[in-house]
């Protein structure tokens, strides 16, 4: 994948942002608008589907992505809500699916990363094995950073087989120990559950429930995620619970929350809430004006750290991160 | 802080800690076994505080010198640190202190119906707090994860003695993933002092099977056409004939004398998947030439046979004194021709050459056997692992998937790495501890970052 | 290589320092050193073979803090030869500790082991002492009986089905578990004696404090007290753990044969048609003795026995020593109760308050002084006897 471009394009600017298709464009504080924008290669570039690995630009939608590998019977579970979504945004935005019961964190699906950074160069980090602890982890340090580190340019990614069957009931309860399932969702009355594996397995645990299209996920002008131990959920439910025109859905056994209103003043009724409980709201949708994380962020001073060590400049998306200090201009060594 | 009781120079305890179960050996000024974590990071203060950098250490069962103490450094031995703080069965959680053994952790929780999944075969001996240093796999890591995947937190000191928490149970913690960056770190970062891990719940149905083979060829084709038929097991290892013998000379389990290779591969979860998938492995052995597929009548069994695989390492003295270990990871798909090179280098460098390994997810661990009291054996030794790790990188492989790079592969590195991305690295690390205090000369070779001098002395070691 | 300590070098070079052993170490389970450990003691002995490190104060610590339970020896997949490498070690290096310890392990070991009227004699003395509460009870001694030290009801000599071998401290201390030995063995049929002169001592405490010529003497004695073929029975894990190793410490034919023909009590019940006993219902918790599990791996057998009995609970620490190791109980308390207070834990975890069952002299003792009801197997067995 012919990368010459990218770099040079982030080379030649003062400040860059990298842009995928926008569609979680709300997370994490306003770029400054002077910044030059960039975009990551689109494409496929190789799928090994024996050794269930694949290589993206990190431009490419998910839905094209996804695509290819159903073909081959696999699937990568990056799940983001909008199919439009780009691999490379939805790593840098960091934020799991709903399938994280049982499929894990979008963090340990990246196995190699390729970035550009800001004097153009391009760093690999990881490799392009299953399993490898070769050096530090930078594909990690990648995914949730929000494009500040860098731009994101080739990944390469962990595939799965395709489950036979995956099914969403409705269930008037949590399911019982013994089962499997990919994803508990639970609004304070109703629960949604999604079963995937062989049919039988799936059949048995959906006995007796009713089937539905897909998960609905509470809807408003304003949209949030919560994040909290997954312990503290259902005292957090109940805080929620006694806030008008908040609705809200839970991810059991995750501790993701997602919560939508029309009116701004009930999103930070809940994140008030979320940090009485030990969490975050994080901003995804609307609400103007209001701070994307809501707390100075832990360890703020070794993320400085961090940031300075591969952005000496403060070229890549500048304001997205809050971290304390100022950009250690002219750092390089 | 730290009395003398906890805390010595020595000079026969100090030899001891000259080396972990890896060959490469160096010499520490002190050892200390602080009983708390603020003793611990007050262990690090006082180094530093004396000019000497620190090297954390669990149980020492490293393989690739991680624990080795270079640059005259404080051992800072965290085999005292063994409580497990806190269980939350509901959110499957457990807070424990790093010196806690990795299956004493599983049996605590056992009766939760619970374990920790990351099952390193050292699991009865090594440290979850090595485990983070190393990020440690597992034959169940194939399909669980590795470590990393099971650490939600960790509370660090850092290499300037100040206390941090990286992560948190809470599933999106905003900014940069630092517990990501620290699991696997090998202890240049600083010294977990607190880990929280999650806790995997008992798979309600499980099959173990032993799938018997005439050749290693087979064995490697039927790992190969295993993953690519969408088959996940839970896990999935390989042994080869002299390891298999060793192994039942010590544990006695009936793994079968006369066969060239053996898998063993397990598969989990729900009762139809798992009767699928243990259909699916048997035909896909049979179809490759097994010669005996047997599956494990009931948990004792199934004990005994993990038990065995679990053994091979030591059980390799058996065959010849001393064993040199790789740990490189291939693409799936190419195993078969890549143990064929492995076996055609042995040959050429007359040596033994034996494979136990992660089949499942193309860990390869080439196993030299030979004894060092023979002269000449050592140069022999040294020039054939290079070569496999050669035959490995070339096949598309990585240079460790489980042990580390340590001191063993630090110089390795540029066969894998151009110079810029060693140059991010050592800028990653330079922000956890930018003075090199923490476990030095390990993991990046000297002169990774890019323009700069060295300040590591020279020569203190070979 | 040969060095001062005259070690096997084959044995030595085994070791890998995988650390497997760890675990299973007690004294590095309680102190986390390496010095206290299987590995670091197979590195310092080979440190001190190869000239590299001095025999110092250091070393003969290292040594002498292992309790010789042999754990390690069962958990190395290498095959390393603890067990005789660190008696082979405490041979090379002599008796060691300080002045009194050494002196009273002399006068236990040379004098009273050896002389088991002497050793009986001693024992009513301390029985009096005891009675005027002379004796502090952390030394965690046995509360001695007079009953108990009435004469055992043996034959002696003769050609029985099975010989009971009584041992020294045991015969003197816990006369009760031979007697129940005796009734469970002849409640199977069998005709069961003692042996003729000579059977004084099995000479394993001379042996683990490396005082082998003597330990030689001792067990060439036993041999001869036993003639015939017929199976000689111990209920003392550490006596039969010796006895079954006989043949190399005497290198002849006789004591090898001798050796084949030695039995722990349960393993030798178990190979008989078992004895009518009534179930109870009651939970006993086994506790391994190190030289039944790690030595004899003969630890299976006990519950074979008990099952018909009783409802046995395991512990869940892998037959971690529980601290007794012959002397060492006296001569390391610190260490011994460290260690014992993980067993009395683990234990604890397993069915806290039950019965517990050893089938090893000293572990009794150990535990009994920590305030737990230990019992030998024969004991809990005769009990229950029908008829
Ligand atoms: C027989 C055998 C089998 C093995 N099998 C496997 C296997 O299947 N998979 C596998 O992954 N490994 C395996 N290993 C290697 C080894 O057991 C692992 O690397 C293990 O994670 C090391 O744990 P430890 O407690 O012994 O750590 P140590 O060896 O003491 O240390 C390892 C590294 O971690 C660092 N470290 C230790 N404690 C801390 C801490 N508290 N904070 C930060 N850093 C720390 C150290 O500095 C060092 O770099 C095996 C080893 C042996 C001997
Ligand atoms: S004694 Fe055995 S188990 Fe212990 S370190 Fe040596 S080889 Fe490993
Ligand atoms: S014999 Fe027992 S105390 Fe001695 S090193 Fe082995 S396990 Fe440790």
């Amino acid at each position: 994948m012919d990368l010459t471009p990218l770099q040079e394009a982030v080379a030649s600017a003062r400040t860059v942002v990298a842009v995928g298709a926008r569609t979680q464009w709300r997370i994490g504080e306003p770029v400054a608008p002077d910044a030059a924008v960039v975009r990551a290669p689109a494409g496929v570039v190789r799928h090994e589907p024996a050794d269930m690995t694949v290589t993206v630009g990190a431009g490419t939608p998910f839905g094209d992505l996804d695509r290819v590998l159903a073909a081959a019977g696999q699937e990568c579970p990056l799940d983001p809500a909008d199919p439009r979504a780009t691999v490379g945004g939805v790593l840098a935005a960091g934020l799991s699916g709903l399938r994280r019961l049982r499929l894990g964190p979008l963090r340990d699906l990246v196995l190699e990363v390729r970035v550009v950074l800001g004097d153009g160069r391009v760093v690999k980090g990881g490799g392009p094995t299953v399993k490898n602890v070769t050096g530090y982890d930078l594909p990690r340090l990648y995914v949730g950073s929000l494009g500040t580190l860098g731009v994101l340019a080739q990944v390469t990614l962990r595939c799965r087989p395709r489950p036979t069957v995956s099914r969403w009931c409705r269930a008037p309860e949590p399911p019982p120990a013994g089962t499997r399932p990919s994803a508990v969702l639970w609004d304070g009355e109703r629960v949604q559950v999604c079963f995937e594996g062989v049919r039988a397995d799936v059949d048995a645990q959906c006995r007796g429930l009713p089937e539905i299209d897909g998960p609905v996920l509470p809807a408003g002008a304003h949209r949030g995620r919560i994040s909290v131990p997954p312990g503290a959920v259902r005292p957090l439910a109940a805080s929620l619970a006694a806030l008008r025109g908040l609705r809200w859905c839970a991810q059991l056994g995750v501790g993701t929350v997602h919560v939508a209103t029309d009116d701004v003043p009930a999103l930070v009724a809940a994140r008030e809430a979320a940090h009485a409980h030990g969490g975050w709201l994080l901003c995804e949708q609307g609400a103007p004006g209001l701070p994307a994380f809501g707390r100075p962020l832990p360890n703020a001073a070794l993320m400085r750290r961090v940031k300075d060590a591969f952005d000496p400049d403060g070229k890549f998306a500048p304001g997205r991160l809050p971290l304390a200090g100022a950009p250690a201009a002219g750092a390089r060594a | 802080m730290l009395g003398t009781a906890n805390a010595t120079a020595e000079p026969l305890e100090l030899a001891l800690y000259a080396r972990d179960a890896g060959v490469a050996e160096g010499h520490a000024v002190a050892v200390c076994w602080p009983a708390t974590g603020a003793q611990l990071a007050a262990a690090v203060r006082v180094a530093r505080a004396h000019g000497r950098p620190f090297v954390v250490r669990g149980s020492g069962t490293g393989l690739a010198g991680g624990a080795t103490p270079l640059g005259d450094p404080v051992v800072i031995v965290t085999t005292r640190l063994d409580r497990i703080l806190e269980v939350d069965a509901r959110s499957r959680v457990a807070w424990v202190e790093p010196g806690v053994l990795n299956l004493d952790l599983s049996r605590a929780v056992r009766h939760l119906g619970l374990h920790y999944a990351p099952d390193p075969s050292s699991q009865q001996a090594c440290t979850i707090g090595g485990n983070v240093g190393t990020n440690a796999g597992g034959p169940h890591c194939l399909a669980y994860g590795v470590t990393s995947a099971h650490v939600l937190a960790v509370e660090v000191v850092l290499p300037d003695g100040e206390v941090a928490l990286l992560g948190g149970l809470a599933p999106d913690e905003p900014g940069y993933d630092l517990r990501g960056c620290f699991v696997g770190s090998e202890g240049t970062m600083g010294a977990a002092t607190r880990i929280a891990v999650r806790l995997t719940p008992d798979p309600p149905e499980v099959a173990t099977m032993l799938c018997a083979f005439a050749s290693v060829e087979d064995a490697a084709a039927t790992v190969s056409e295993t993953i690519a038929s969408g088959v996940l097991p839970a896990a999935l290892e390989m042994m080869d004939a002299p390891i298999t013998r060793a192994v039942e000379d010590f544990v006695g389990a009936g793994y079968p004398r006369d066969a060239q290779a053996v898998l063993l591969v397990e598969v989990d979860g729900l009762p139809a998947g798992v009767a699928e998938q243990a259909a699916q492995v048997e035909a896909i052995a049979r179809a490759h030439g097994a010669t005996a597929v047997r599956t494990a009548a009931d948990e004792a069994e199934r004990a005994l046979l993990w038990k065995g695989r679990k053994s091979a390492f030591g059980a390799i003295a058996r065959i010849a004194p001393d064993y040199y270990l790789h740990d490189a990871v291939v693409p799936r798909t190419r195993l078969v021709e890549v143990l064929g090179e492995i076996a055609r280098i042995a040959a050429a460098h007359r040596l033994l050459v034996m494979n136990v390994f992660h089949a499942g997810d193309g860990n390869l661990h080439p196993l030299i056997v030979f004894d060092g009291r023979e002269p000449g054996t050592w140069q022999r030794v040294r020039a054939a692992g290079t070569a496999i790790l050669e035959a490995c990188l070339d096949a598309g492989g990585v240079l460790t998937g489980e042990h580390g790079v340590g001191v063993e592969k630090r110089d390795l590195m540029p066969r894998l790495f151009g110079p810029d991305d060693l140059d991010a690295q050592a800028r990653l690390r330079d922000a956890f501890d930018p003075d090199g205090a923490a476990n030095p000369m390990k993991v990046l070779p000297r002169g990774s970052r890019c323009g700069e001098l060295q300040r590591v002395p020279e020569g203190t070691w070979i | 290589m040969s060095g001062p300590l005259r070690l096997d070098p084959d044995g030595l070079v085994a070791c890998v320092a995988c650390g497997l052993c760890l675990p299973h170490c007690p004294t590095y389970r309680v102190t986390g050193r390496e010095i206290a450990s299987p590995r670091g003691r197979i590195a310092a002995m080979r440190a001190v073979e190869a000239g590299a490190a001095p025999a110092d104060d250091a070393f003969v610590r290292a040594i002498d803090e292992c309790i010789q339970c042999r754990g390690c020896e069962a958990a190395c997949p290498s095959g390393v030869p603890f067990g005789h490498l660190v008696e082979a070690t405490r041979a090379a290096l002599g008796p060691v500790g300080p002045w009194w310890r050494r002196a009273a392990e002399a006068v236990a070991l040379r004098l009273l082991a050896p002389r088991h009227t002497l050793l009986v004699a001693a024992t009513w003395v301390l029985l009096a002492a005891q009675r005027l509460r002379l004796v502090p009870a952390r030394l965690g001694l046995p509360r001695l009986r007079a009953a108990s030290l009435r004469p055992l009801d043996l034959p002696a000599g003769g050609s029985p089905d099975a010989w009971l071998f009584p041992g020294c401290v045991m015969d003197a201390w816990m006369r009760d578990t031979h007697r129940a030995a005796a009734r469970v063995i002849r409640a199977t049929g069998a005709v069961v004696a003692r042996p003729g002169a000579g059977a004084d001592c099995c000479g394993a405490l001379h042996l683990h404090t490396g005082r082998i010529a003597l330990a030689r003497r001792l067990a060439a004695r036993v041999v001869r007290s036993m003639p015939g073929d017929a199976p000689v029975v111990v209920d003392s894990a550490g006596c039969g753990a010796v006895m079954k190793d006989y043949g190399r410490l005497l290198g002849t034919p006789e004591a090898g044969a001798f050796a084949a023909r030695v039995h722990d009590f349960s393993e030798w019940l178990a190979t008989r048609p078992p004895p009518p006993v009534a179930r109870t219902g009651r939970t006993v918790v086994v506790q391994d003795p190190c030289h039944l599990r790690h030595v004899q791996r003969a630890h299976g057998a006990v519950r074979s026995v008990l099952r018909d009995a009783y409802e046995i609970v395991e512990t869940d620490d892998d037959g971690l020593c529980c601290g007794a190791g012959g002397l060492y109980a006296a001569t390391r308390p610190a260490l011994a109760s460290a260690v014992r207070d993980r067993k009395v834990a683990a234990i604890g975890r397993a069915a806290p308050g039950a019965v517990v069952a050893s089938a090893n002299p000293g572990c009794t003792m150990h535990l009994r002084a920590a305030g737990l009801d230990v019992r030998h197997p024969a004991e809990l067995l005769a009990e229950v006897l029908d008829g």
